[in-house]
């Protein structure tokens, strides 16, 4: 009983993610490729995926949530910096940001994590 | 790019380019949620299953939450609509991609299950620079190294979660979401950073408003407003430019 109850609920959530994608893929057979729609919808997207970001960053859940705002802010700032002035190398920015971000775990041990 | 006269060297492109940063954080992020599972008690089999069936993270997690929590059927089915409806706008924007390619039209139905965040600023940056007619092995190469690398980040995140150390899981963590804010704001097109831009600023309350919804409804005010103002942006830009 529990088990098979298990598969309905991961089931739905398959097909809640996929209907989206199903649905996208209809509409775009019936419009032409250089319809303004496109842009629009990437335009969305960008939206969604941004709030998304700053979601995990300022409103987080599990583990980045045990560490103080400030901290996660400071960290990707540096990210941003190191990506943004040293010629947009996505490795730089990454190296800026998790050195922050460790540095900081560091000198600032928070509590019920073990290093 | 260069020239890619078969489909199979097409692959291997797709494979190499997603051997890397892209790779490594599909590992990261799936390690992350591998341990999320094992600590709500789902088991590894439907672990696995999760990141190869649902392919998107946040929804993801919001199953396995809400499932945790014995939230009722149609919470689990709204929450994971909610946060995985980014894949409508993503799917639609990307399929003109495609759109010079032979293949049989229904093939874009699989390649739209193949869709990530990942695979789709690759294809929407690089995908007009592959031959038409290669585009779909490219894509299907780079994707598949990526679920792979997620397959593997979920068994390790599942398997090893009690003997890593926290500050290892951290880590692993925080690369997601500064990977993604510099990937998308790493954009050329004006509207679609100042949609990024809003998007960011409007997301946390909007989240806290509706957490269900927020994000859908962050993407519709935001992505609209941009493209509303793309024209005047364009006039912005170039203002700037002659004055430069």
């Amino acid at each position: 009983m529990l088990e098979s109850s298990a598969w309905i609920f991961f089931l739905s959530a398959v097909l809640a993610t996929y209907v989206w994608r199903f649905a996208a893929v209809m509409i775009s057979h019936r419009i032409q490729a250089n319809h303004p729609i496109f842009e629009w919808f990437t335009c969305l997207a960008y939206g969604i995926i941004a709030a998304l970001v700053a979601r995990t960053l300022i409103i987080p859940t599990g583990l980045l949530a045990l560490l103080p705002l400030w901290h996660r802010l400071i960290a990707m700032a540096l990210a941003f910096l190191g990506f943004y002035v040293l010629g947009k190398r996505l490795w730089v920015g990454i190296v800026f940001g998790e050195t922050g971000f460790i540095v900081l775990l560091w000198f600032n041990g928070v509590d019920g994590i073990g290093l | 790019m260069k020239e890619l006269e078969t489909n199979q060297k097409a692959v291997m492109a797709g494979i190499s380019n997603a051997f890397g940063l892209p790779a490594l954080i599909l590992f990261s992020a799936m390690t992350g949620f591998g341990s999320f599972a094992q600590e709500q008690g789902l088991s590894l089999y439907m672990s696995l299953l999760s990141t190869i069936m649902i392919w998107g993270l946040p929804g993801q997690v919001v199953h396995v939450e809400l499932y945790g929590m014995g939230a009722p059927l149609i919470a689990v089915v709204l929450g994971v609509a909610g946060v995985n409806a980014r894949f409508m706008p993503m799917t639609l924007s990307m399929m003109p991609v495609f759109d010079d390619s032979p293949h049989n039209r229904r093939w874009n139905y699989f390649l739209a299950h193949m869709i990530s965040i990942n695979t789709w600023t690759e294809m929407l940056n690089r995908g007009l620079e592959i031959r038409a007619d290669r585009r779909m092995a490219y894509f299907l190469g780079f994707s598949f190294t990526c679920m792979t690398a997620g397959i593997i980040g979920v068994l390790q995140g599942y398997l090893l979660f009690e003997s890593m150390p926290q500050m290892v899981s951290l880590c692993f963590v925080f690369l997601v979401p500064i990977y993604f804010g510099l990937i998308m704001s790493n954009t050329v097109h004006p509207p679609y950073l100042l949609a990024f831009v809003l998007g960011c600023v409007l997301g946390p309350p909007m989240h806290l408003l509706t957490p269900e919804w927020g994000l859908v409804l962050t993407g519709l005010i935001t992505g609209t407003l941009a493209y509303l103002l793309r024209h005047r942006l364009q006039v912005l830009l170039k203002k700037k430019e002659i004055n430069a």
